[in-house]
């Protein structure tokens, strides 16, 4: 009697996962291929990346559909913060299909592996993407050693 | 013996390492009125040359590749080069020769006006 219930416990269980499964399967069924769905990181905010050059820091942001009225930078020694909004595009009179692309609005705060010369920052906007060019401080930059 | 020359033939001709660059869907909104269809597409960092967007027989792919001038040590790297392709269907009755595109700010903004004879037409009563 006892391996009976347990069989169908089991049963019942793998019913649950094939639940699951069928589940899982129409929820991807809409989506878009791959796992790298859209321009933002999990929590809304724009995906960067941060490269050293050197004299200089910089870091390149995705930001689509954002003028640069909708972005706001503030720096600090190495404290780096960038926050936006992305207005709706969607056009009058339209009836909607379908709206994947969303109107965030995020805040982002980065800690730079060095001071920047926060006077000298240069920040420009193309085709989406925003490119900050953060000269370092005089102290954190590289120098050359003599030996004497 | 033969075998072996064809073996050194091919280590001479190490071809250059390329790394497929890696395909993923761009988030669309879709918009329709009487007139016509309208799509937008984040598509970041694409510029209009390396744009192609494809109607043929109900099917609209678009492409777009990011070629990342980059330069310097990452310390870290969140995107990189990619292409964005998708496909829909789309209705017979657009007008492929009157399709448009415009490309702003990395959002792509295509228009798919509708053929006359599939405009809705208001019949009047004799």
């Amino acid at each position: 009697m006892w391996t009976t219930l347990n069989d169908i416990d089991r049963m019942f269980g793998d019913m649950g996962l094939l639940r699951s499964r069928m589940n899982r399967l129409f929820t991807d069924f809409d989506r878009s291929y791959g796992e790298d769905y859209g321009w933002r990181v999990a929590d809304g905010t724009p995906r960067t990346n941060l490269y050293d050059l050197g004299e200089k820091l910089e870091i390149i942001a995705e930001v689509p559909g954002m003028s640069k009225e909708d972005l706001g930078i503030k720096i600090q020694g190495n404290y780096l913060e960038m926050s936006g909004t992305r207005k709706s595009d969607a056009p009058e009179g339209y009836k909607t299909h379908r709206v994947e692309r969303g109107t965030p609005t995020f805040t982002r705060s980065f800690t730079l592996p060095s001071d920047v010369d926060s006077e000298h920052v240069v920040a420009s906007l193309k085709n989406g993407i925003l490119t900050l060019s953060l000269p370092k401080a005089e102290a954190a930059k590289p120098k050359q050693v003599t030996i004497k | 013996m033969s075998e072996k020359t064809e073996i050194t033939k091919r280590e001479e001709t190490v071809p250059e390492r390329s790394r497929p660059v890696p395909a993923v869907a761009p988030v669309v909104d879709i918009y329709e009125n009487d007139n016509e269809i309208l799509l937008h597409a984040d598509m970041p960092g694409v510029v209009k040359e390396d744009i192609t967007v494809n109607v043929d027989n109900g099917k609209l792919s678009i492409s777009g590749v990011r070629k990342l001038a980059t330069t310097g040590a990452a310390n870290w790297e969140e995107f990189g080069d990619v292409e964005y392709q998708r496909a829909f269907s789309v209705p017979q009755t657009i007008d492929v020769a009157k399709v448009n595109a415009e490309l702003k700010d990395g959002v792509l903004r295509l228009h798919l006006p509708k053929s006359e004879a599939a405009k809705p037409r208001v019949v009047q009563i004799n």
